[in-house]
């Protein structure tokens, strides 16, 4: 199962990974972090296609899908 | 934890202290345009076979500029509202091997850049313009531009615009452009192949990318994501009524014709030919 | 790409030409091998030869759309590794100020030609002095700047070739302060031999075995070593105040306050280097003469004649170098005298800092203007006479 990488560092809780996931595998976090962004956080992964889309989408490069392959599967 | 792909591409850290995060607001379309050119760019070194130093970034003065500041791994300049692309004629006369990016934004290219603008798609020089459209002037603090749509109201259009606004692409393609395109922030994977082209391209290619400004729009930055989907349509369909009140996009020309240093270096030729004559 | 046809520059001997041309053919001698720019009386002669010689030599030239993108071409190509030089006149050389401020917080070499016109505005087309306070103050911001000001055909080459040595040792923009007068002017040039000619150029990190990942842009050194684009450094030019690595989100005024005063320092720490005058007859001289540019020409012939047909003790100074002003040089030499005379293409320029640095030295310093046209020795001398009388 693929796994989400947020860098709490570069992210400002813009959403526009969620907004762009096509199969909303990530949704925005309950709570607002230190910074009061509102930061994504994983939905259902099982969803995840690594599409990668988040990660091509972002702004702040503070995103990245780690995939079965990565884990070494 | 697993880093972002592109971060090989930029200045983390460095002697004087961190450089990230960007500077730009959340959801700020800047940003995700650098994210298409690096991946562009990525894709270059791996299959055309490009370095890393091979590639100049050159930008003016603005948000869309600030991506060229210090954060970029590559060899760049941050230089003048609206000069950039006079800086980058005068990098080429000088190495015509760089692969030169100007990342600029629409009132640095079209109202005090607009002369060079219009000049550098004339003379054909082979480099690729990534112009960040956000309607407005952002690092001021939300001014009109030549791009803002009539009756907007803005910080100094507070009583709505009374100017109508440019069509970049097609400012690019009269000016001479051998290659323009328009796409979005929300058209990843067409911007990303169209910024490859475009570098391949010999000659100027001109991609103007729409983008969200969420705070002066104020507007959440999803929200501006979604509808510059919904709000635009392509090329081909721009004459249909499917199209009204939307931004056509697409590739707006595509031609072949010879360089400015091409041309040139065909005077340094002859001229050389004439000379051995000589002796 | 081009081929470098260093055996195509201006040959060693005695050559005839107009200041204009001199001055392109000094700056090809330095290795400029960019040229970008702008039509305007009286500087178009200079740009002319320089398209019609770059390309001959292998460089590249083009006319850009306007004074901006000229000065602003120069930038790019710098920073990629060439030579580039532009010359304008007055109302073009005021457009350039802002390329000029730039350039000297980026610290980049590059060479600015101000053939001078009078103004205010459109003024006229003849010769001028009137942008000799300009070139040290019409840049915004604080830094300094070089500016030479030549007086011949000879100099228009000696001194283009040495405003190129000059921005490449010190890593600054550097100002050929001409004039209508000695650009248009004809005379005998000489070139001297190949081993007599030093070409300086600028000192780069590899040069100083610095790798990419230690390499800072603006440090390592009073001058820092430039990096080109295009060898892997990935040097970023910014001109927002920067600490050495070139970052410039880390903001604080101490930063703000080291970034500049080295940049003012680096000039201004060295004016016993960089400024050259001429001085003649300083021995036992009562009144002094001090000029420079084309008006150097007169005046000494209106200080021969002074002191030969009318016995007056008058010695002879010429500004080569304008700025950095070369206050402690002349206040090493000048001995107190009663009347420092200072003519000038315009009201009174450069009397300011000379008076400045002299006032202690003499009773009293006198401006000899004139207004679109060179003086001539009788007009110098009988202002002179007038004076002392």
């Amino acid at each position: 199962m693929n796994k989400l990488h947020v860098n709490p560092a570069y992210c400002k809780g813009c959403l526009i990974c969620v907004e762009a996931c096509p199969t909303k595998a990530i949704t925005p976090c309950k709570s607002i972090n230190a910074k009061g962004y509102t930061l994504p956080e994983e939905d259902d992964m099982r969803r995840c296609t690594g599409c990668m889309l988040c990660e091509t989408v972002c702004p702040d490069f503070a995103i990245a899908i780690e995939t079965d392959e990565d884990q070494g599967g | 934890m697993k880093k972002h792909p592109m971060l090989k591409y930029l200045k983390e850290e460095a002697p004087a202290g961190p450089r990230l995060p960007l500077i730009m607001c959340p959801g700020c379309g800047a940003g995700q345009v650098l994210n298409y050119a690096l991946h562009a760019v990525d894709t270059l070194i791996r299959e055309d076979g490009l370095r890393k130093e091979d590639f100049v970034f050159i930008s003016g003065v603005g948000c869309s500029s600030r991506l060229a500041s210090h954060y970029l791994n590559f060899d760049s300049g941050w230089t003048l509202h609206g000069r950039a692309l006079a800086v980058a004629t005068g990098a080429l006369l000088a190495n015509p091997g760089l692969k030169v990016i100007v990342l600029t934004g629409d009132g640095d290219a079209a109202a005090i850049g607009g002369n060079h603008f219009i000049h550098a798609c004339r003379r054909n020089l082979n480099m690729t313009i990534l112009c960040i459209n956000n309607g407005l002037y952002g690092m001021t603090g939300g001014q009109v531009a030549p791009t803002t749509p009539i009756g907007r109201t803005t910080t100094t259009t507070p009583y709505g615009n009374v100017e109508e606004e440019f069509d970049l692409c097609r400012l690019a393609q009269t000016a001479g452009a051998a290659y323009v395109a328009r796409w979005s922030t929300a058209h990843p994977h067409q911007t990303i192949k169209t910024i490859i082209k475009g570098i391949r391209k010999k000659g100027t290619a001109f991609v103007e990318i729409l983008s969200q400004c969420p705070v002066h729009l104020k507007t959440a930055p999803a929200e501006m994501f979604r509808d510059l989907k919904k709000n635009t349509v392509p090329l081909k369909k721009a004459g249909k009524s499917e199209a009204k009140g939307r931004i056509p996009v697409g590739v707006f020309c595509d031609i072949d014709k010879p360089d400015w240093v091409t041309r040139y270096q065909e005077i340094i030729g002859r001229l050389e030919r004439v000379e051995s004559t000589h002796e | 790409m081009s081929p470098n046809r260093t055996d195509l520059i201006l040959p060693p001997g005695a050559h005839y030409l107009q200041g204009s041309q001199a001055c392109a053919e000094g700056a090809i001698t330095a290795g400029c091998r960019v040229y970008a720019g702008y039509p305007i009386t009286p500087a178009t002669e200079i740009m002319e030869h320089a398209a019609h010689r770059l390309p001959q030599v292998g460089g590249r030239f083009i006319q850009m759309e306007d004074e901006i993108g000229s000065a602003s071409a120069l930038l790019g190509a710098s920073w990629a590794g060439a030579k580039a030089m532009t010359a304008t006149s007055s109302p073009g050389f005021s457009l350039m100020q802002e390329v000029i401020s730039f350039a000297i917080m980026t610290e980049t070499p590059l060479v600015i030609v101000d053939v001078q016109r009078p103004g205010p505005g459109q003024g006229y087309i003849t010769t001028s002095q009137e942008d000799v306070m300009q070139a040290r103050w019409g840049h915004h911001g604080e830094g300094s700047i070089i500016a030479l000001s030549p007086a011949s055909v000879q100099d228009m080459f000696d001194f283009t070739l040495e405003a190129f040595n000059l921005s490449e040792r010190w890593r600054t923009p550097v100002l050929l302060m001409a004039e209508e007068t000695v650009a248009h002017m004809r005379e005998r040039l000489v070139v001297p031999s190949r081993d007599e000619i030093q070409i300086v150029n600028r000192t780069r990190p590899k040069d100083l075995g610095i790798a990419p990942e230690s390499y800072l842009p603006y440090g390592h050194a009073e001058v820092p070593p430039m990096a080109v684009w295009g060898e892997g450094y990935a040097v970023n030019h910014v001109s927002l105040v920067h600490h050495t690595d070139g970052n410039v989100t880390r903001y604080n005024s101490s930063v703000h306050l080291e970034n500049v005063s080295r940049i003012h320092r680096k000039i201004e720490d060295h004016v016993d280097e960089i400024a050259r005058i001429e001085t003649r007859w300083l021995e036992g001289c009562r009144h002094l003469l001090v000029c420079y540019g084309s008006v150097s020409r007169t005046g000494v012939e209106a200080v021969l004649e002074a002191r030969e047909q009318r016995n007056i003790p008058l010695a002879f100074i010429r500004l080569k170098t304008l700025w950095p002003f070369p206050e402690r040089q002349l206040r090493a030499i000048v001995p107190e005298v009663d009347t420092i005379f200072v003519p000038e293409m315009n009201l009174g320029m450069m009397k300011h800092p000379i008076t400045e640095a002299l006032r202690d030295r003499c009773r009293r310093v006198v401006s000899i203007p004139s207004l679109g046209s060179l003086h001539s020795p009788e007009l110098i001398l009988d202002r002179i006479c007038e004076e002392l009388a």
